[in-house]
């Protein structure tokens, strides 16, 4: 099998992918996508975790379902949001919406 | 007393009474107050009266006469006929009352050649090794301040009666005489020196409210202050020196310290300074040089406060304080000649100024202050008797010169010598009675001046050497010279302002009747020096013998004729000088200041003491004030107040801008935060 140590890098480097694209992106849905992206490397880093250290438990792999689940939610309810303040403020990018600043 | 203004009918609030109902319920009032004050009369000599004999050590009650009467004063004032001005003068007429049976019993006590003394009271406040005491020590010398107190006193009250008459605030001026009259009583009683430090300072605020009594006037609410602050120089000296001897010797009681003092139980480098600081009390107090300066200025109260406090009872109380505490001022090497040093210099400068002021209670002030500074010397040349005998008849002719001016003035209505001039004609009594009082203070025979002055020089020839007799009796020579122009331009001569020769008239009975008693006291006081006159009036051995402490068999009071002769002499000297100078319009002596007018500023400006104190003050108290504004404008308020405001709004305003209302701004930092927390547990945790 591949070495615990290779997943979990992957698991980082998409995670910091991820990272990057939630604080460069200027369209908010590009930074929702960025959000799952970190979301599914976490993901991936439960089931390593699960598989190499301890495959007689489910714990791992039920965490990760959990996970989905609540990705989906939150995609849902982030687009809802995205498209209320696209009708308001005619822009979806996330710079131009500072109204509430000093 | 009755309806005194014509009301409309409608406005009056109660009925109307017939006269001779008022006579009626005012003489059933009055019978029964006399009833009441002779009951408690009877009662309180029930009380103390045990066996027929009165303790000597009851002399407490003295006080608490006039202490009831200021109470009484103070609440009651407006409410009773006449401000209750009635109320102090029977006090203190009582407390002199209880000084003879005192004194009857305290000389009943004479045996084996010594007094017994008398002590009575008890512990307040017990505090670990502190200890607060109320207890009185009746002994010779308490005896013969408890009598000048209380004559010089009682004349003072019945005087103000006629010279205070319409002032505002007459209640008030005899509620604070019989509070004085308290505290010194007191002072002279106390036994420990916490007692009568506490005094000390009632005196001192007796007479500043005293002083400051017409405080319409700015020069008066000055000249109290002044009289306040300096006293209480001296006064922390004198705090200072109690403290170090209970530190030495873990009690206030006096006799306890002066016994330590004299068995060499303290050391002399500790005693040397104790015993100066508690000079310095007695330095301020009865205005020695330095601390003189208040007195002169003190001359803006009224006069039978001059009278009272600053010629005869408050400014003694440093004479008596060093007169109880002299076996401490002997033991401790040097003690004795800095007081007969500042005695002396005091006397001669005091009396140098006297000679050239012009305002009459001023000549008179600057007299008190040369007498005082005579009376140290007395004590510092190691003579009790003497200074307690001028002390006692210094009393009487000094207030009498005091009233007798205020009978002036209250006729002229100046104080200023320029404006007068021949009112002897006009005033006969009150200038009969001054010029008696002149020729005492003057100390020539056989005026009590004579007597009691003659008692100091013999001391000082007899303890010291004849450099202080010499300079002494050159103040012999000027105390004669001043007292005979003030009475001369006073009294005699052509009268310089018309106007006022006009009005001037010879003052009311009531103002008169003191006068004359002090003046028979300044006639007759000195005779106890003769052992007949002092055994036929009751003193065993004579009044020299009464006025010598600690049990000593003391000097009898001993007239060296010579010497006597010689002082009355230079003061007749004197008397020819300035009589000779001040002649006509004081021509001659006006020559002689124009000839010397540097000298003659110099004394002017007395001395420039005045001129000192105020630079002092400007540069220290006022530069040090000014250091203290610079702090606090400068680092307290620029600094500090406005320094953290201004602070506090830099740091929002810059730390606003972290708000920039931008979701990736936000993002940022909770990533930054994340890489923060990570390195913290790794450091934290390790592998």
């Amino acid at each position: 099998m591949i070495p615990l140590d290779q997943v979990v890098g992957l698991s980082a480097l998409l995670f910091a992918l991820g990272v990057y694209g939630v604080l460069s992106r200027r369209n908010a849905i590009l930074v929702l996508m960025a959000v799952e992206l970190m979301l599914n490397a976490v993901n991936i880093n439960f089931i390593a975790f699960a598989t190499y250290l301890a495959p007689d438990r489910a714990t791992g792999l039920i965490f990760a379902i959990f996970i989905i689940v609540v990705a989906a939610a939150e995609v849902g309810l982030g687009l809802a949001i995205i498209l209320r303040i696209y009708r308001n403020e005619r822009t979806a990018n996330v710079d131009e919406v500072d109204q509430l600043k000093w | 007393m009755l309806l005194p203004l014509p009301m409309p009918r409608a406005a009056r609030r109660y009925q109307r009474l017939h006269p001779t109902a008022w006579a009626w319920w005012s003489a059933l009032a009055g019978t029964i107050a006399i009833g009441v004050f002779v009951a408690i009369v009877a009662v309180i000599f029930a009380i103390l009266d045990i066996n027929g004999h009165f303790d000597p050590g009851n002399a407490w009650i003295m006080p608490v006469f006039t202490g009831v009467a200021f109470i009484l004063l103070v609440l009651f004032r407006n409410f009773l006929p006449r401000k209750g001005d009635f109320i102090s003068i029977f006090a203190i007429a009582g407390a002199l009352t209880i000084f003879f049976f005192v004194l009857h019993d305290f000389v009943g006590g004479y045996a084996n050649g010594a007094f017994t003394v008398y002590r009575s009271g008890f512990d307040w406040l017990n505090v670990g090794d502190f200890t607060l005491r109320i207890g009185f020590y009746v002994d010779q010398i308490a005896i013969v301040m408890l009598f000048v107190v209380c004559v010089v006193a009682f004349m003072v009250n019945v005087y103000s009666t006629g010279y205070m008459k319409g002032e505002p605030r007459y209640g008030w001026f005899f509620a604070m005489l019989s509070l004085f009259a308290t505290a010194m009583m007191t002072l002279v009683l106390a036994d420990n020196f916490l007692l009568m430090y506490v005094c000390w300072e009632l005196v001192g605020f007796c007479s500043f409210i005293l002083i400051g009594f017409y405080y319409e006037r700015r020069s008066a609410i000055e000249a109290a202050k002044k009289a306040f602050i300096t006293t209480r120089a001296g006064d922390v000296g004198f705090l200072i020196g109690i403290i170090l001897f209970w530190r030495a010797t873990g009690t206030f009681d006096i006799q306890t310290i002066i016994n330590a003092a004299v068995t060499h139980k303290i050391s002399d480098a500790y005693l040397i300074t104790a015993t100066l600081f508690l000079y310095l009390g007695a330095v301020g107090k009865s205005a020695q040089v330095p601390l003189h300066v208040w007195l002169p200025d003190a001359m803006e109260g009224p006069t039978p406060v001059s009278a009272l406090i600053h010629a005869a009872t408050m400014v003694v109380a440093g004479v008596y304080l060093v007169a109880r505490t002299l076996p401490i001022f002997e033991a401790a090497p040097g003690c004795a000649t800095v007081v007969l040093v500042v005695g002396v210099i005091t006397a001669l400068m005091a009396a140098i100024i006297a000679i050239v002021q012009t305002d009459l209670k001023k000549v008179i002030a600057y007299s008190t202050i040369s007498n005082l500074g005579f009376m140290m010397a007395a004590l510092g040349a190691g003579t009790v008797t003497g200074a307690m005998f001028h002390l006692m008849t210094h009393a009487f002719f000094k207030a009498l010169l005091f009233l007798g001016a205020g009978s002036v003035i209250h006729a002229t209505g100046t104080q200023e010598m320029g404006e007068m001039g021949g009112l002897g004609r006009k005033m006969p009594w009150t200038a009969l009675t001054f010029i008696i009082a002149g020729v005492a203070n003057a100390g020539i025979f056989p005026l009590a001046g004579f007597w009691s002055k003659d008692e100091v020089l013999k001391g000082v020839l007899d303890h010291q050497n004849a450099t202080y007799l010499i300079l002494l009796l050159a103040w012999v020579f000027i105390s004669g010279v001043y007292t005979m122009r003030m009475i001369k331009l006073t009294f005699f001569g052509r009268p310089r302002d018309a106007h006022i020769y006009e009005h001037a008239h010879e003052s009311p009975p009531n103002m008169l009747l003191p006068l004359f008693v002090l003046a028979i006291l300044s006639v007759v006081a000195g005779f106890v020096a003769f052992e007949g006159v002092g055994q036929a009036l009751g003193f065993p051995g004579g009044f020299g013998r009464f006025v010598t402490p600690y049990g000593e068999a003391g000097e009898v009071l001993q007239v060296v004729y010579p010497l006597a002769w010689g002082a009355t002499a230079l003061a007749l000297l004197g008397f020819v000088v300035a009589l000779y100078y001040w002649a006509g319009v004081g021509e001659r002596a006006a020559a002689v200041a124009r000839a010397l007018p540097d000298l003659y500023d110099l004394v002017r400006n007395k001395f420039y003491f005045d001129d000192l104190y105020q630079a002092l003050v400007n540069y220290g108290t006022l530069g040090v004030g000014r250091v203290v504004a610079w702090f606090d404008r400068q680092v307290v308020n620029d600094t500090g107040v406005d320094g953290t405001a201004g602070l506090t709004g830099f740091t929002g305003y810059e730390l606003k801008l972290t708000e920039t209302g931008k979701i990736p701004t936000y993002a940022l930092y909770i990533a930054l935060g994340v890489v923060v927390l990570a390195f913290v547990a790794f450091s934290v945790y390790g592998k």
